[in-house]
């Protein structure tokens, strides 16, 4: 039985007339790496406010450790937060700031010195406490503002979007430290991002928003590869998606049509027979079958005309038209074997055979 | 081949430089030197004596408005500060929507004839003025107050409210730079509202109080037009003293010596203050 450190009950916020979060429950199990994902004005960080005490939600609850906590002033709350734009305090060093929660604590000033150095040596920033936060650059500023928070040893740390001011590749080697000391002091982390690969790199579980509301809550390698809605299946990765209908439906797997075509989809319990649906299917999850290959067998094969080829890097996308109202993205990373005969731009025009799992096809309602 | 650097903004700055040195600096220079001189009923005589540093402070009249003078700016200013401190943070942080327009009004009120505003407070505090008035009708006194006017309180009323517009522009413009993250970052981590405003807000903000404190010290200190208009006796302050030595007293000397001793002290008054929120400033 896991052991809740936080539970979100229904919590409804309106600002004026715009709905911001609508009826937001979770439960989120103590020690995870769980990510609230979604686009700019879903909700996310109004949730996040909520659970620190800086906005009051118009109605539910917020348990933490069986207390709620849903009334208490941020000052009271056994969380901390790592604001957006580090707040980090100007006006003193970056040991006043790292201390400044343990100053408030009254606690006697050698063991405030033994904390805050442990502190900089965790976030490898030894040597830097007597600078000022003017003095630091924005990844230095951002490790400064987690010893901060995280010398207080919270049980649980809320995070806004902490890496979104940094260069792409200090957020890289950020998100990697990050979640190294999640893993190493054993902090719940909630974190907030709208970068989808962040949240899949980081977390154990993503809980995606839209509009106000859950839409999927799932580990990383579930939400990537089975998708419960079209919102799902295109905000995270990049995926495929077809209308179709459902034909019939079968013990270990659905029959559906896509364009005439009859394709074996993932179970989707939820179908109904001549039901109008999505389907969706990853592109590195088309397979192209080469004449020569025939030790694998596909569930599906599907014959169409290569029309475009983009290279990107490690990887090659290119887009095969099937018939006049299904065209279908893949993609395959670029190998140096010599027999695999990487596809390039001058494939254009050629007939083409994918191939591909009935489980990496899944079924929409919506 | 090197580019030289340009200065032809010293010769933009030049006429400015000229202006400001000849009216300004070499009569403050004049001014300076003769502090150390005498006067006779003809003429300024040049030995250099300290006579006129020593005559401040030992003929009573002078010692005891010198220090009138430095205890009445002393109360202003701070009753300035006390008083623009609430009204520029709620500005700042609770009425946000009507900053710009309450802003405004507070220029206005700077923009209006100086005298016309002492005269205006020269007729609310009367015995006859708005306040005893009100008072009266109210059934709270049955004489009128007399040392509403021509009174020490009466400098100090009219000047904190001609010197509150200078002192709420100074403290609001430092209080923008506090930004709301901050506040809910020292909250965070355990502060509550009172321990975040004094270790966040007020030390973030102290430059600007520093800078009105100093406007309105510096500026009722050395005011002579209002005592003379609501001060009466009591109220006399230095500035009038000294336009009297550049007046029909005709004393100079005596004039730039008490001149330069306000300015000296002033600035200790000053700095005396700066170490004082220094000290606040810093944590146990």
């Amino acid at each position: 039985m896991d052991k809740y450190s936080i539970e979100i009950k229904n919590i409804h916020k309106n600002f004026g007339n715009v709905v911001a979060v609508k009826d937001f429950s979770l439960n989120i199990k103590d020690g995870e790496f769980i990510s609230l994902l979604g686009p700019s004005g879903c909700g996310k960080t109004t949730l996040l406010r909520i659970l620190a005490g800086f906005e009051f939600a118009d109605s539910g609850d917020v348990f933490m450790n069986g207390k709620n906590i849903s009334n208490l002033p941020p000052y009271r709350r056994p969380l901390n937060m790592v604001f957006q734009r580090y707040a980090l305090f100007p006006h003193m060093t970056v040991f006043e700031n790292i201390a400044f929660s343990q100053f408030l604590k009254k606690k006697p000033s050698k063991e405030i010195e033994a904390k805050v150095n442990e502190m900089l040596r965790l976030v490898q920033l030894e040597g830097y406490g007597g600078r000022k936060p003017n003095q630091l650059s924005g990844g230095q500023a951002q490790r400064v503002a987690l010893a901060r928070s995280v010398i207080n040893e919270p049980q649980v740390l809320l995070l806004d979007e902490p890496l979104g001011a940094l260069d792409l590749k200090i957020r890289k080697a950020m998100q990697i430290e990050l979640k190294n000391i999640q893993a190493k002091l054993g902090i719940t982390f909630i974190y907030v991002t709208h970068d989808q690969e962040e949240a899949l790199v980081m977390s154990d579980r993503i809980v995606l928003m839209n509009a106000g509301m859950i839409i999927q809550v799932d580990g990383s390698k579930n939400i990537y590869f089975h998708p419960n809605s079209t919102f799902s299946a295109t905000f995270i990765g990049e995926s495929n998606i077809f209308p179709g209908k459902v034909d019939s439906l079968l013990s270990d797997h659905n029959l559906v049509q896509i364009d005439g075509f009859k394709v074996k989809a993932r179970l989707n319990s939820e179908a109904t027979i001549d039901g109008g649906v999505f389907l969706a299917i990853r592109p590195e999850k088309v397979k192209r079958i080469k004449s020569a290959d025939t030790t694998k067998a596909y569930d599906n094969k599907l014959i169409g005309e290569i029309t475009e080829v983009i290279f990107f890097g490690s990887i090659v996308k290119y887009t095969v038209q099937i018939s006049a109202g299904l065209k279908i993205f893949a993609q395959e990373v670029i190998s140096d074997d010599q027999d695999l005969n990487n596809i390039s731009e001058s494939n254009i025009g050629d007939k083409i055979t994918l191939g591909f799992s009935k489980e990496d096809l899944n079924i929409l309602l919506k | 081949m090197a580019i030289k650097k340009k200065r032809t903004h010293i010769y933009l700055l030049l006429p400015l430089y000229a202006y400001y040195g000849l009216f300004f600096l070499v009569p403050l220079g004049i001014l300076f030197i003769y502090s150390f001189w005498l006067t006779s009923t003809t003429k300024i005589i040049p030995i250099f004596t300290l006579h006129n540093y020593i005559e401040m402070f030992t003929k009573e009249l002078y010692r005891t408005i010198i220090f009138r003078s430095l205890y009445i700016g002393l109360v202003i200013g701070l009753l300035c500060v006390l008083l623009s401190y609430p009204l520029a943070y709620a500005l700042t942080f609770k009425y946000k929507k009507l900053q710009d327009a309450i802003l405004y009004l507070i220029l206005i009120s700077l923009f209006s004839n100086y005298l016309v505003r002492v005269y205006a407070w020269k007729t609310i505090l009367g015995n006859y003025g708005f306040i005893n008035q009100i008072l009266t009708y109210l059934g709270i006194i049955k004489q009128p107050l007399e040392f509403l006017l021509y009174s020490k309180t009466a400098v100090v009323i009219t000047l904190v409210f001609i010197l509150v517009p200078y002192t709420i522009l100074p403290i609001f413009s430092s209080l923008q730079n506090v930004s709301i993250d901050l506040i809910e970052a020292a909250k965070d981590l355990g502060a509550n509202p009172t321990r975040a405003f004094f270790k966040i807000t007020l030390p973030l903000s102290m430059p600007g109080v520093t800078t009105g404190f100093i406007f309105s010290f510096i500026l009722s200190a050395g005011d002579y037009v209002t005592p003379q208009l609501v001060g009466g006796n009591s109220g006399l302050m230095i500035g009038r003293i000294i336009s009297d030595q550049f007046g029909q007293s005709y004393n100079w000397p005596l004039g730039s010596a008490i001149s330069y001793m306000m300015i000296f002290l002033m600035i200790i008054i000053i700095n005396i203050f700066i170490w004082i929120t220094r000290i606040l400033k810093l944590r146990s």
